[in-house]
């Protein structure tokens, strides 16, 4: 099949019925599908001419087989015009809009010019112009007669899904007894009575008129009508519906005028009204509703088969009992069937229609469920659609791969292929790979010859067809190392949750990567899965690899620093090597280097019963580049200075090299290049793990316990508090509690309580943190900001503290208590809700439940957040997924329309931006960097003037791995 | 009645004369009905403008120091 590779626009509008029969290959007026011997019907639901879908049959339209033919339109003539379902709302409004006798818009010649310049500024104006429409259209609804015609206009109901009437008020048939019973007094009411002579005081109606209508022998026109009503306070109409047909609608809908239309918005060259109303109905081609032949040779339709066979039923059935000359009501009942099954068959999920069901129960899919929702055409196959050539499993760590690398399982690797071109440079590689077979590893699935014709390798034939292999071949080899692939974790919620991995082939089953691309994936290794993508061409290579490689992603969009860095251990590892600035052996510290590319040890620091030593701050600042001067404030709480690449002072801890604004990363990814902070990731985390090794980190029940004296500290905290809301109950209870501001007194106490608690739970903390060494694991990893809080130790050795439901003390439960084993109106703290235990001293039955209470809470937030924000996130998405930023700086949308004149109001990159904690940008350390640029040597300044590029590099395959031992040819592009 | 425009919030907005329109338009090569709109009866809107108008907002900008947006009064 031809598919056309350029679309030059799209219109969408109704179809005119001659069209239908026009493009229609066959009329369908059998329901039948096929014959008993299994062959179609002519002139059924399955006719030849609509289509192939069993293998080898032609098609009686096209001549082609079934996978090049596409299929035909047939069409189905209804035996009495339907509604379509999908216009019922602008059926509504046009039938209001318009007069019923002439068709005419009911608005006046100047109404229409002003809806018609409405109309048109809104539509230059971008504006939404159904806006313009429902106006015009609640104009028109008020005049009470036609403005060009005169004629008296009613109002239109509209029954849904597809029923209107025309409602008149007319009078009642029994309204004289009506009057007369008005007239007549009453004692429950309280009414006096009226006699005729009042009545036509009142009315101003002739006393002999008044008594005609009185006895019913005169009909009262509408002014009298209505004074009567008045005068009586009574209601004598009724409303009259009269209902209309699908025909009558269309006869009227043909009278409208094209220049009527266009007020209304509506192009009559693309969508005249009446062809809302379906005389044709057009039948999908047998390929857009397959039929399956089941494991017994059974055959099962498709559910717009089944449908499709109602609706013929139906119509067949209409047509004779018409001609038979059938009764009115059953023609009418007739009737709205074909309607209810037309309508089912576009859409089987109106509401206040019973949905078609299968014969199972199970609703029917109609046109409209194919399109809508998720798993529908649009965002379920157009959108988003299963790929070929893509991978997915479980992910589990290896430090010693690079941050670039993914660990590809081998049986992945020969799965996934990509396309070599048989050169005569690399033809014996081609052939080689070929030879190899698809069953061992780098091997080839698949060659193509140059007439197009695709050849699988077997075991069997690879060694024969490795000879075959000439120029101008493809061949489907392998993955490699070294090849490209994108990596992806779902939910992909950035731009570093797709980001592109070398491919470093290995045993097992499992995808490995470094753990410090876990922070941008936000993965971990607890069962998370993976998905892996094979590249296809050059273009789509090479564009992973100079935009999505790992290292260019290093520094995140969202807050414009690096996302990249030191994790959990590593920060720990580094903390120790340089928090106490500890000595090292030579053996030791060339151990703790044996896995970057530093390969001697600079002089030593010192000496040491007659031995060299080395410091940790040493060994750290070989990994460092030569020229870093930094000066920043570590987590742990010194500052850190770093000259001429050396470290001199302070701890290397989350603030340094961390995810998330690590400073040293942060600064080399800006000031140096995207390779050098690759080489430092690299090179911190295995020097890190190296360090932790060295030293041995671990954590234990043991850690978090502390002295009696201490544990006896932490209860005369609490038997303080305990005592100081006692004074505040008792200051309460006596009615002398002084309200705070804007609250009132029991909210005071609250708060006030609150307060006292949390300081308690604070000075718990203080009390066991002096209790706890500086080396004690758990105080290391929170101070260095490996893991964990200050907060986490208290609670675990010193008290829990106050549970929260809601950000107030636990007050639910039983009436005036929160467990039966409290007094009614109980304000003390263990009633509501305080642990006064530590996590590992172990927490009371009563207290556990209520720290249940607050973890239940807790956990209901996560679930409606995370769903909360995943919906929030696809909506805004949606909304701005089509703003670009055009080459002129301004931000625009696919109108033209400006949205921001300077992206950011700055036209700059977050990523390009250097910035410090207080986000503003160190103008003059970037100048003083320009300055020594310019003045070092001619060289370098022209080569600042001249803005050269720094080289893409493109493949760690390129240069010397890490672990190679070869010469430290650090290179960096400053 | 107070007047928001005099508030600190509130970013200066001036009516732009036909020229300097045009030269606007010319500068981002745009229609005028690209341009952001801005409602005749928002507070902010100087009064003597009317719809079709043009108004230059320069407001503080936390990037830049201040930010210049030309916005299309529409009624």
């Amino acid at each position: 099949m031809q598919t056309p590779k350029e679309i030059g626009g799209i219109r969408f509008g109704l179809m005119d019925p001659e069209t239908y029969r026009d493009m229609s290959a066959t009329k369908v007026i059998t329901a039948d599908t096929y014959d008993d011997d299994g062959y179609p019907i002519d002139m059924g639901l399955m006719d030849p001419r609509l289509g192939v879908i069993d293998p080898g049959l032609e098609c009686r339209t096209c001549g082609q087989h079934s996978g090049s033919c596409n299929g035909h339109f047939g069409h189905i003539e209804l035996a009495a015009p339907v509604i379509h379902v999908g216009f019922t709302k602008l059926i509504r409004r046009l039938l209001r809009s318009t007069c019923r006798q002439c068709g005419r818009l009911a608005l006046t010649d100047d109404e229409q010019a002003e809806f018609r310049s409405r109309m048109q500024r809104a539509e230059e104006l971008s504006e939404d112009w159904s806006d313009v429409m429902k106006a015009a259209v609640r104009q028109a609804r008020k005049a009470k007669r036609c403005p060009h015609c005169n004629e008296p206009q009613h109002d239109i109901k509209h029954e849904k899904p597809t029923t209107y009437y025309e409602v008149q008020d007319v009078l009642s048939g029994e309204y004289s007894e009506l009057i007369a019973e008005a007239m007549q007094p009453d004692e429950e009411e309280d009414r006096e009575g009226m006699a005729p002579q009042e009545l036509a005081e009142k009315t101003d109606i002739d006393l002999q008129r008044v008594n005609q209508i009185l006895s019913g022998e005169f009909r009262p026109r509408k002014e009298d009508r209505k004074a009567i009503e008045k005068a009586l306070s009574i209601d004598l109409t009724v409303e009259d519906m009269n209902k209309l047909m699908p025909s009558d609608i269309r006869d009227w809908f043909e009278d409208i005028p094209n220049d009527d239309m266009e007020t209304l918005g509506i192009d009559s060259e693309r969508a005249r009204p009446e062809w809302m109303i379906l005389t044709v109905l057009p039948v999908p081609p047998v390929t857009a509703r397959p039929s399956i032949t089941l494991d017994n040779g059974q055959r099962s339709e498709d559910d717009l088969t089944h449908k499709l066979v109602d609706i013929i039923r139906i119509n067949q059935r209409f047509m004779e009992n018409r001609e038979a000359g059938a009764p009115q009501l059953i023609i009418e009942d007739l009737w709205e069937l074909l309607q209810y099954h037309v309508t089912t068959f576009i859409d089987n999920e109106i509401s206040g229609t019973p949905p078609a069901r299968h014969r199972s129960g199970r609703p029917l899919k109609t046109l409209s469920q194919r399109l809508k929702g998720k798993e529908g055409r649009f965002r379920g196959s157009l959108s988003g659609k299963r790929v070929n050539f893509s991978a997915r499993t479980v992910i589990s760590p290896d430090p010693t791969l690079s941050l670039n690398e993914v660990g590809v399982p081998d049986r992945v690797a020969s799965e996934m292929t990509q396309t070599m071109n048989v050169t005569e440079r690399n033809i014996e590689e081609a052939q080689q790979y070929v030879r190899n077979g698809p069953e061992s590893h780098p091997g080839a699935n698949y060659v193509k010859r140059p007439d197009g014709r695709r050849l699988k390798v077997t075991e069997k034939n690879c060694e024969e067809l490795a000879e075959k292999v000439e120029l101008g071949w493809e061949v489907n080899r392998h993955l490699v190392d070294g090849d490209i692939v994108i990596f992806n974790r779902q939910p992909s919620l950035h731009r570093m949750s797709i980001m592109a991995h070398e491919v470093v082939v290995m045993p097992y089953k499992t995808f490995r990567l470094n753990t410090v691309v876990c922070p941008p994936y936000n993965a971990d290794f607890d069962g998370d899965e993976m998905n892996m993508h094979a590249l296809q061409n050059e273009e789509a290579r090479a564009e992973a690899r100079v935009l999505m490689r790992v290292q260019e992603q290093i520094l995140s969009p969202r807050f414009g620093e690096n996302i990249i860095g030191a994790i959990q251990d590593h920060i720990s590892g580094t903390y120790l090597l340089t928090h106490e600035n500890p000595h090292f052996t030579e053996t030791q510290a060339l151990d703790l280097l044996r896995a970057t590319r530093v390969d001697e040890l600079p002089e030593p620091d010192g000496e040491e019963d007659g031995k060299a030593y080395w410091t940790g701050h040493s060994i750290f600042s070989e990994l460092l580049p030569d020229d870093l001067s930094l000066e920043f404030s570590s987590s742990t709480g010194d500052d850190v200075l770093i000259e001429d690449g050396q470290l001199l002072g302070g701890t290397i801890d989350e603030d340094a090299v961390g995810a998330f604004g690590g400073e040293i990363v942060d600064t080399i990814t800006k000031v140096y290049s995207e390779t050098r902070a690759r080489i430092f990731v690299n090179e911190i985390s295995s020097l890190a793990m190296r360090a932790i090794m060295h030293f041995g980190f671990s954590i234990g029940i043991d850690d978090e316990s502390i002295p009696e004296e201490a544990g006896e500290q932490v209860d005369e905290a609490i038997e303080n508090a305990y005592e100081r809301i006692e004074e505040l109950i008792d200051t309460y209870d006596a009615g002398e509690l002084e309200s705070l501001p804007g609250r009132t007194v029991d909210e005071t106490l609250e708060m006030k309580i609150m307060q006292t608690l949390g300081k308690a739970r604070d000075s718990a903390g203080e009390i066991a943190d002096d209790h706890f060494g500086d080396d004690n694991p758990a105080v290391i990893m929170a101070r260095s900001g490996a893991r964990g809080s200050m907060l986490n130790l208290t609670q675990m050795a010193g008290c829990v503290g106050q549970q929260a439901v809601r950000g107030e003390r636990i007050n639910r439960g039983y009436e005036d208590r929160t467990l039966s084993h409290y007094k009614p109106n109980d304000l003390s703290a263990e009633a509501h809700g305080f642990v006064e235990n530590s996590y590992r001293g172990g927490l009371t039955p009563r207290e556990f439940f209520f720290h249940a209470m607050g973890g239940r809470e807790g956990l209901v937030d996560t679930a409606v957040r995370t769903s909360k924000s995943g919906y929030l996130q696809r909506r805004l998405i949606n909304a701005l997924s089509e703003l670009e930023t055009q080459y002129d700086g301004t931000v625009r949308d696919t109108s033209g329309t400006i949205v921001q004149f300077e992206f950011g109001e700055d036209g700059t990159s977050p990523v390009k931006v250097s910035s410090s904690k207080d986000n503003d940008i160190d103008v003059d350390s970037i100048a003083d960097r320009v300055m020594d640029a310019e003045f070092d040597d001619e060289a370098t300044r022209q080569q600042f003037l001249g803005r050269e590029e720094p080289p893409t590099n493109l493949s760690e395959h390129a240069e010397p791995r890490l672990s190679d031992a070869r010469a430290p040819e650090v290179e960096s592009d400053d | 009645m107070v007047d928001v425009s005099q508030h600190k919030l509130v970013p200066e907005h001036t009516l732009v004369d036909e020229e300097a329109v045009d030269e606007v338009l010319q500068e981002y090569n745009v229609e005028r009905t690209n341009l952001p709109k801005i409602k005749r009866k928002d507070p902010a809107v100087p009064d003597e403008a009317e719809s079709g108008d043009v108004v230059r907002i320069v407001r503080d900008s936390r990037t830049t120091d201040q930010a210049v947006v030309y916005r299309l009064v529409i009624e």
